[in-house]
């Protein structure tokens, strides 16, 4: 009513105080129209155009006091009033939505920035998840949301209210990776993605926000629930890695205190032993050295088993020919093979095998201690190697009494000692555990078949050296 | 060789207690470091034959202490270590030891060992080459003085005696075998590993180029060889 007002009060002051002709009333009704127009829109302008136009011709236009219109010029006044208000309201609402549209845009922006900021401070994915759902109510003032985390498979939910959206409905956008926006419930879920692949989704009750916040807002969530994620991880890496170290160290620790006892005692022994004795001084002597010894292979053996289950065991592989391995094994065992007849079954075009030379030396030797220990002395030994399926197969042949068929499994376990040999042959019971750890090490596999009565194979599969594989 | 002073550096009191009493039974005169700043120290007053050196040591670790020891001596450094690896052998004769002895060990091996370190003159001192003469390198075996480029250089007496062991069979392959028992003794023969670090620092010091050798050669499987320049 205000527009009516003020085209009341220019007639009036134009009429009664400053006398001026139809023209200038005319324009200075139109400057006024337009301004209606732009400040409160089409509605008012319309009825402020009308008003004037009938004020316009009454007071102003021959014959004057009347609401007759004589002259078509007049027409003309009143179309140039109504169009002035149209197009005036109509630009003017135009540029009012605009602004509005802007504004909303920007606090959009500012609170997705504020989400965003929100979100970079959590730890992990599921406070990154909390911490999603709770900025967004927060931030863009929206009543309920619920998060859905497809990894997981769990649903962050702000309240009761969220349970408007269904777990399907939420699983089901997520497969689906199609957004489903109903206004009319006020109800929006549209699925969270990052980099092609889909996360999670997230659904919204009230609220207003564009298509576009919206999937600004997904893209947003997306990726601190990722960043989160990868950090998660990371952290699990260092964390285990740490512990790793820590292994690591108390292993070399304990191999330091256990063996330096042991030094002194060895040496002090030793020293004794290298001159004369009483016959009986001499045994005690000798006894005390070879238990010195004993306790000590039994130290590196639990050092080297505790290292294998600690997963400590890195082996430096490289390309060995089978055969330099084998004679290195002989060579060390040369004491205890003595009187051995030692037959050598290797093909002489066999592929370099991938290993750690010291490793698998050490496990043939095992095999070659074994064999010697647990065969009649002077029986003869087979040591064969082949290929078998991309695999070199080693062998280790006695011609002892054979391992029962229910032995066969367990003589790979820690501390078990064969039945028929357990008080006969010295021994910690670790040997082959320590072989089948550091065979497994490689990817490769030890078994054994056994006959009673004919002897034992210990078979050892290692892999072929591949020059295309890159590690 | 009996009779010589012997360094022990460790910090187990207790290990000190038994190489003192069993190598000062053995004839040896024993003086005692605890730290390798110890041993740096007693070094200078009690000047050692030869030094036995604990790798495993708090503060100043063992390697550390080896690489000072060898900054300003050639005196037979054994190093005496629990760990038993491949790599830490090589890191230890790299630092510049001589030998390598695992703990646990019998006396009579260690006592073995150290004969071998100390000793200087291998039998094949007198009729080896009295020296050798090229542009770029001179060695005078008699004075044990070797010249690269008119330099004057350094080598430590297992270094000595390799290059003197391989320039006596010039332009012939010698197995490995036979270098370490003519350097290091009868009782060695499988450590291959310490030729090659040996060698190593030899090619370092001697060779104009030490990645392409010119002089100390490798012979496949077999050792190594001492070339002689064709130009001469």
């Amino acid at each position: 009513m205000a527009s009516v007002a003020l085209v009341g009060a220019i007639i009036f002051v134009y009429y009664r105080i400053v006398p001026v002709n139809a023209t200038t009333v005319a324009l200075t009704l139109l400057l006024s129209i337009l301004g209606i127009a732009t400040k409160w829109g089409l509605t008012e302008s319309v009825v402020a155009s009308i008003v004037a136009m009938l004020g316009f011709n009454y007071f102003f236009l021959p014959p004057v006091g009347t609401f007759t219109i004589t002259d078509p010029q007049n027409w003309v006044a009143l179309l140039a009033f109504l169009v002035t208000a149209i197009t005036g309201s109509q630009l003017s609402v135009r540029a009012r939505r605009r602004a509005a549209e802007a504004i909303a845009r920007r606090q959009e922006v500012e609170r997705l920035y504020a989400l965003g900021q929100a979100m970079l401070l959590s730890g992990s994915v599921r406070s990154a998840a909390r911490d999603a759902v709770n900025s967004i109510i927060r931030t863009f003032e929206i009543p309920a949301v619920v998060f859905f985390s497809k990894a997981e498979d769990e649903f962050f939910r702000s309240d009761a209210q969220t349970l408007v959206i269904s777990d399907d409905q939420l699983r089901g956008i997520a497969d689906r990776e199609e957004p489903l926006i109903d206004r009319q419930r006020q109800v929006a879920i549209v699925p969270i993605r990052l980099g092609g692949q889909v996360i999670g989704s997230l659904g919204f009750i009230g609220g207003t926000l564009s298509t576009a916040a919206l999937q600004a807002l997904a893209y947003l969530v997306a990726i601190g629930i990722e960043r989160a994620r990868s950090i998660e991880q990371a952290s699990k890496v260092e964390a285990s890695r740490h512990s790793e170290v820590l292994k690591a160290t108390l292993l070399d620790a304990l191999a330091h205190d256990l063996k330096t006892p042991l030094t002194s005692i060895k040496g002090a022994v030793t020293h004794l032993l290298a001159k004369p004795h009483a016959p009986e001084e001499q045994e005690l002597l000798t006894i005390a050295n070879e238990e010195a010894d004993r306790l000590h292979r039994l130290v590196v053996e639990v050092l080297e088993m505790a290292r294998i289950e600690a997963a400590k065991l890195h082996p430096d592989r490289a390309p060995h020919v089978i055969g330099d391995i084998i004679s290195a094994s002989l060579k060390a065992q040369e004491e205890s093979m003595k009187g051995r007849n030692v037959e050598l079954r290797i093909p002489a075009s066999l592929p370099a095998v991938d290993v750690d030379f010291e490793f698998i030396q050490q496990v043939l030797k095992q095999l070659l201690e074994n064999a010697v220990n647990y065969s009649p002395p002077g029986s003869p030994l087979t040591i064969s190697a082949e290929l078998v399926s991309e695999k070199i197969v080693l062998g280790v042949a006695d011609q002892g009494k054979g391992i029962a068929e229910d032995e066969q499994a367990r003589i790979f376990d820690k501390f078990y000692r064969g039945r028929t040999s357990r008080d006969n042959v010295l021994g910690t019971g670790l040997g082959l555990s320590i072989a089948k750890g550091i065979v497994e090490a490689h990817g490769g596999k030890i078994w054994v078949t056994s006959e009673p009565g004919k002897g034992s194979v210990f078979s050892v599969a290692l892999p072929i050296y591949n020059a295309e594989l890159v590690r | 060789m009996s009779g010589a002073k012997i360094l022990v550096v460790d910090d187990e009191p207790q290990i000190r207690r038994m190489m003192r009493a069993t190598l000062a039974g053995s004839g040896h005169q024993v003086d005692e470091a605890r730290t390798g700043e110890e041993a740096l120290e007693k070094f200078r007053v009690f000047l050692p034959d030869l030094v036995l050196l604990d790798l495993n040591m708090p503060g100043m670790g063992g390697l550390e202490t080896c690489r000072a020891l060898r900054n300003g001596s050639d005196v037979p450094i054994i190093i005496l270590t629990v760990r038993n690896a491949e790599r830490e052998k090589v890191e230890a004769l790299d630092a510049g030891a001589d030998d390598y002895v695992c703990k646990p060990f019998g006396m009579q091996e260690l006592l073995a060992r150290i004969r071998a370190a100390l000793r200087r003159a291998p039998s094949s001192a007198e009729s080896g080459p009295h020296e050798f003469v090229s542009p770029d390198l001179e060695i005078d075996f008699d004075n044990r003085r070797v010249r690269v480029n008119e330099k004057n250089v350094r080598l430590t007496p297992k270094e000595f005696e390799l290059l003197r062991h391989l320039v006596s069979r010039a332009g012939k392959p010698v197995p490995h075998r036979e270098l370490l028992q003519a350097v290091w003794g009868p009782d060695y023969g499988d450590e291959t590993d310490y030729l090659r670090v040996f060698i190593n620092h030899l090619r370092k010091k001697i060779e104009p180029d030490p990645a392409q050798p010119k002089y100390v050669l490798t012979e496949p499987w077999i050792g190594y060889r001492f070339a002689i320049p064709e130009n001469q």
